[in-house]
């Protein structure tokens, strides 16, 4: 759902690197706030390469297949990196590939990487949640299998959920069509309903995954 | 695995001669000029210079209709309904679809802009070392966790692509195929995909210990500029003005209709 | 933390190279890695490093280089602490998979990277590239990109961006693993011929007597032996009692050994 070169208008661009240089901006200050941003760097930018590399598994869909976005999964993992590495991937993407597209670079990063910021928070209340003391983790301060899960879900499909949004949203505000504001309002929640099928999806894969993070590597989740 | 636009990066033309720094703000400066415009009798100078400037690079054509295959595919089965639902002036009827003027005028506009916009793009990455881009990006202010992050993912994805590929085969080889959309199916790749970030995080801990060791975090001098040529400057110069004037000459002829 | 030159003292050569007493290490999910572990390194001398995996072989390595803290005991290099953390050019560890050590996307980056940190201008830096590319035989290789190396090449590299640095002390952590036998053979007289102190640890035991001086042997985070490269090696008991064995070159070539063990095979 990258949108690529050509469609927008330069007023939409702009809008979208201004609102990509305002969220970089802050997550670059919250990363240079820890005691060694560069630390944390080597980590970010082998994991960017890897979700960039996982997201060309293909997903069977008979009687073709899809590749999944999963920047909720990128979100819960990689925390306040999590926009940069977005940014980072679509701009290979678009250089590379011709995926996506160096004028809409803001754009697509704002409407990817904003939602995979807010699946990090959502994460992060699993965690709170899940702490000793709590019903709903174990007695060592591990969040159980089941709210892993539950949150890995939400966060996967919200991720693509809210992206799929943003991206129909701007689509159909953008191209002058000669239907009225309330047909416009009904397409764009139409195409949105249509991504439902591919939000359950993306929200099982990521829940598969967190779950397989926390019993091999919980570090990865912040445990 | 092509990952890069490097192949034709060793050419010489004038394009490759241009110092990536000036390249990069004269390239983006026309592309967002290019981005700009919305009055289709722009589109001829556009597509025209788009065209010369790509002759000029001595990159091969077949690079180009390469490139552009499949993304213009999937741009097109998007903008086809633009003739459909854009505007109200109604060229012909097919059975119960309206053909409308404005719709086929977006159409056009659309699709050049998307070639002009890449071909320079193309342009722009194809005639230089991916690597001299980033350090041009780097000495126009990119700030160092982004100018890090990009040549440590760019020198790692390599590499993690070939780690999927094996366990891929593996897998294949014992026997499992990806056929249909189940529990099982998307439990093992939940897996491969777990795998490749797991192995990844392990290795950037190495990588960061080497890093250590060989003085990362330390303040370094900067690089030297690059002695930027007369022609470096000259050529800049010139897109700049192109860029302007084209965005001059959208807002001129927007406002004669206006 | 700002890198400062150190002073450059003469060297001594009473003065041992590397002086590890009471050593003592635990990862927070592995008890006692090192256990009170106490060695000295003359200045010219190549040691190997030989024990069966998990004995804190490289442990010991990212110890000595500062990378990790240890629990107790002291480490100094050249007679000056180790203070973990601290940038010491004078020391340089090649580690095992070079993949893990050549993080940039261009060889000449990445052997320039360790000098760039030591705040040299720009011509040195440039030249100790060359110098150091040449010295390892990888010239040629300076405008690649590592992904297209071979692993042979790779591990050629990986040492030039150590050398570049000029340390007085170099720790290689199983150099040969995954070589061919050219590549092996290159890295042997490579070695044979550098002039460094060196510290070697590696299962490929005919290297090590090939290439050192003194062989010391680790067990369960503690030095159970030390001392001449054959007498240690050739202890077949000794061997075996920690997960090793005895080097083929050093089997007496008097009876017949070279039989396959005959198994029953069906088809």
């Amino acid at each position: 759902m990258h949108i690529p070169d050509g469609i927008l208008p330069a007023a939409v661009c702009f809008g979208g690197y201004a609102t990509t240089g305002a969220i970089t901006w802050y997550s670059l200050r919250k990363i240079n706030q820890k005691d060694d941003p560069r630390e944390g760097i080597p980590k970010a930018s082998l994991l960017t390469a890897a979700f960039f590399v996982a997201s060309w598994i293909h997903i069977p869909i008979p009687p073709s297949s899809v590749h999944l976005v999963l920047n909720g999964l990128l979100g819960v993992v990689l925390g306040y990196y999590a926009f940069p590495a977005i940014l980072i991937g679509l701009f290979f993407q678009a250089v590379m590939f011709q995926h996506g597209g160096l004028t809409t670079l803001g754009v697509n990063a704002t409407m990817m990487g904003m939602p995979a910021l807010l699946a990090y928070y959502l994460f992060r209340l699993r965690t709170v949640l899940g702490r000793k003391g709590n019903r709903l983790g174990d007695r060592k301060g591990r969040p159980y299998q089941a709210l892993t899960g539950a949150f890995g879900f939400l966060a996967g499909a919200g991720g693509l959920g809210i992206a799929a949004l943003i991206a129909v949203a701007l689509l159909i505000t953008t191209i002058p069509t000669y239907l009225d504001v309330e047909a416009e309002r009904a397409s764009i929640y139409a195409l949105t309903l249509a991504h439902v099928p591919l939000m359950v999806i993306e929200g099982t894969f990521t829940a598969l995954v967190v779950l397989f993070l926390q019993r091999v590597s919980p570090e990865l989740l912040g445990d | 695995m092509k990952l890069g636009l490097d192949e034709y990066g060793h050419l010489d033309s004038l394009l490759h001669q241009w110092e990536p720094k000036y390249k990069l703000v004269g390239l983006m400066g026309l592309i967002l000029a290019f981005s700009f415009v919305q009055d289709p009798r722009l589109l001829p100078a556009m597509l025209a210079i788009t065209l010369a400037l790509y002759a000029l690079s001595r990159l091969p054509l077949s690079f180009l209709i390469a490139r552009l295959r499949y993304p213009g595919f999937f741009l097109l089965m998007v903008a086809i309904l633009l003739p459909f639902l854009s505007g109200s002036t109604v060229l012909l009827r097919i059975g119960p679809l309206a053909v409308r003027q404005e719709g086929c005028l977006d159409l056009l506009l659309v699709a050049s802009k998307f070639v002009s916009i890449l071909t320079l793009s193309l342009i722009l990455f194809g005639t230089a070392p991916f690597l001299d881009i980033i350090k041009a990006m780097r000495s126009l202010g990119l700030p160092f966790v982004l100018a890090d992050m990009t040549l440590l993912t760019y020198r790692y994805i390599y590499e993690i692509g070939d780690d999927l590929e094996r366990m891929q085969t593996a897998m294949g080889l014992r026997g499992f195929q990806a056929r249909y959309l189940g529990g099982r199916v998307l439990r093992v790749l939940a897996s491969l995909a777990g795998s490749v970030l797991v192995r990844s995080y392990e290795r950037s801990e190495r990588v960061y210990k080497a890093m250590v060791l060989r003085g990362y975090g330390q303040p370094t001098r900067p690089s030297a500029e690059p002695r930027s040529r007369f022609g470096d400057l000259a050529w800049l110069f010139a897109f700049l003005l192109l860029a302007a004037g084209f965005i001059a000459a959208e807002i001129v002829l927007r406002q004669g209709q206006g | 933390m700002e890198y400062q030159p150190q002073q450059v003292k003469p060297t001594n050569p009473d003065d041992p190279a590397l002086s590890v007493s009471d050593l003592t290490f635990s990862y927070p999910d592995k008890d006692d890695v090192l256990r009170r572990l106490s060695l000295e390194v003359r200045p010219g001398e190549r040691v190997g490093l030989i024990g069966p995996n998990g004995a804190g072989k490289t442990t010991l390595f990212l110890l000595v280089c500062g990378v990790l803290k240890p629990d107790a005991g002291e480490i100094r290099l050249f007679e000056q602490p180790v203070a973990p953390g601290k940038f010491r050019p004078d020391i340089g560890m090649v580690f095992q998979n070079p993949d893990d050590q050549l993080f940039c996307p261009s060889v000449r980056d990445d052997v320039a990277f360790g000098p760039a940190n030591m705040g040299l201008p720009r011509a040195e830096v440039e030249a100790r590239v060359r110098e150091a590319l040449s010295t390892a035989g990888a010239l040629e290789l300076a405008d690649r990109p590592p992904h297209h190396l071979s692993g042979g090449e790779k591990r050629m590299v990986s040492i030039a961006g150590v050398l570049a640095m000029r340390p007085r002390l170099v720790v290689y952590d199983e150099p040969s693993a995954s070589l061919d036998i050219h590549s092996r053979r290159r890295l042997i007289r490579f070695l044979q011929a550098s002039q460094e102190t060196i510290l070697i640890a590696s299962h490929d035991l005919e290297l090590i007597l090939e290439v050192c001086d003194r062989v010391v042997l680790i067990d369960e985070g503690r030095i159970v032996a030390k001392g001449d490269p054959t007498e240690i090696m050739d202890d077949v008991e000794l061997m075996e009692a920690h997960g090793l064995e005895r080097p083929h070159s050093l089997a007496p070539h008097v009876e017949p050994h070279h039989e396959r063990p005959r198994v029953a095979r069906h088809f």
